[in-house]
């Protein structure tokens, strides 16, 4: 049987719901044990003492980058059904500063703020009703920002495309971006790290 | 601190990435349009009947307006424009491909004939469609089933019964009853229908299926 499941119709939509659901909740928990239920652990990247939330998603990253690849290389997914999104580069661009400023400022990405509040955090539940406050307004605002929020399109973009390079050559080159990353992070750590400071 | 001889869990790691990482420049995971196609399975799929439906089942599920199909025109845009199914999408041949038509979506093509829409089967198929199916006869099928029914001569009541039905959804479909006398002699036209796709709730027009969401992903 081929791979992406869902599109090779193996299960149906209310199956699909199950296993997203399961995704879901093993997605949480991994976030959790790495200690990214913390508003501290995640906001301390920024003050470079504390890297793990991005080792931890760059390990991630690479793992099932080379999975997929691995995966369709040997025929068992079918790359061209991976759903992607457009590239709007402007609202991309904005919309990434925007989360990026109230990840710094609230202490969460939207994710692990759902990891913290099921494990009784009480701020995560005030940025939860942020999130969700956020949502309502842009959704009320929607026709105001519509024409920004479709401008720049690019169509689905990948990265071999841009590059003019081949896909596996790009595969390489995130590894060896990560491995850089890792060693920058570990030398970061223990450059602005509190030595010893905190478990 | 590590020694730099350690192999530890973390390095062994890095060196497995590093190492599928490379050899990833040798591969090629995107398949392009060359296909691999188990034709015992297609075979099976003809023999069994399973790869159409027939007009009458079609014109039903517009009637009860089930949205849990995409119908599929594959003749040019004239032709479309000219007359089409209620709740059609007109996707010429060429632009299959590019469509947008999910692989786990039922599907039902058609065209006048049968060998466009038999092509455009195949082609689908081979791309992994496991829902596509045609409609039997194709248009002119359509025509003569559906939209222009045949009285029968001498029927008997279960006949006259199933004829009154067709009457109906012919009615439906902007149609009528037609003898075998009478098949010759006017031109049976088709009337296209009020609205191009069938969104509209008019309760006498020929059109009761819903167009088929498309479905939004993402995270």
């Amino acid at each position: 049987m081929n791979a992406p499941f869902f599109k090779f119709g193996a299960f149906g939509d209310e199956t699909s719901l199950i296993v997203a659901c399961v995704i879901g909740i093993a997605f949480g928990w991994f976030l959790e044990r790495a200690g990214f239920g913390s508003a501290k652990k995640l906001v301390s990247q920024f003050y470079l003492n504390d890297l793990a939330v991005f080792k931890v998603m760059f390990t991630a990253i690479v793992t099932a980058m080379l999975g997929v690849f691995y995966l369709g290389w040997m025929g068992v997914l079918d790359l061209n059904l991976l759903y992607l999104t457009d590239t709007n580069l402007w609202p991309q661009l904005v919309g990434g500063l925007v989360l990026g400023v109230g990840f710094v400022v609230g202490g969460y990405c939207p994710g692990t703020s759902l990891v913290a509040i099921a494990t009784g955090k009480i701020d995560a539940i005030f940025f939860v009703a942020g999130v969700l406050f956020g949502v309502l307004a842009i959704g009320e605002a929607f026709p105001l920002v519509r024409g920004f929020y479709e401008s720049g399109n690019f169509g689905r973009l990948t990265l071999p495309e841009v590059f003019h390079l081949s896909y596996g050559m790009v595969v390489f080159l995130v590894v060896l971006m990560a491995l850089g990353g890792f060693m920058l992070a570990e030398w970061a750590e223990r450059h602005f790290g509190p030595a010893n400071e905190e478990a | 601190m590590m020694r730099p001889t350690e192999w530890t869990m973390n390095r062994v790691l890095a060196v497995t990435a590093l190492a599928l990482g490379a050899l990833a420049m040798a591969g090629q995971p995107l398949r392009g349009h060359v296909v691999t196609l188990d034709t015992q399975e297609l075979a099976a799929i003809v023999s069994a009947d399973v790869d159409h439906v027939r007009p009458s089942d079609l014109a039903d599920a517009i009637v009860r307006g089930a949205s849990d199909y995409r119908l599929i025109d594959l003749r040019d845009e004239a032709a479309f424009a000219q007359y089409h199914i209620p709740s059609a999408e007109n996707v010429p041949l060429t632009r299959l491909p590019d469509a947008g038509l999910g692989r786990n979506e039922k599907i039902v093509l058609y065209a006048d004939g049968g060998v466009h829409t038999a092509q455009a089967w195949m082609l689908l198929r081979a791309q992994g469609y496991q829902g596509v199916t045609t409609l039997f006869g194709g248009l002119d099928a359509w025509k003569n089933d559906v939209v222009f029914p045949m009285t029968p001569t001498n029927p008997t009541p279960a006949q006259a019964a199933q004829f009154d039905r067709a009457l109906h959804v012919a009615q439906f479909f902007g149609g009528h009853g037609r003898t075998a006398t009478a098949a010759g002699d006017a031109p049976l036209v088709m009337t296209p229908p009020a609205t191009p796709t069938a969104t509209s709730a008019g309760p006498a027009a020929p059109k009761g299926a819903p167009v088929a969401k498309k479905k939004k992903e993402g995270c």
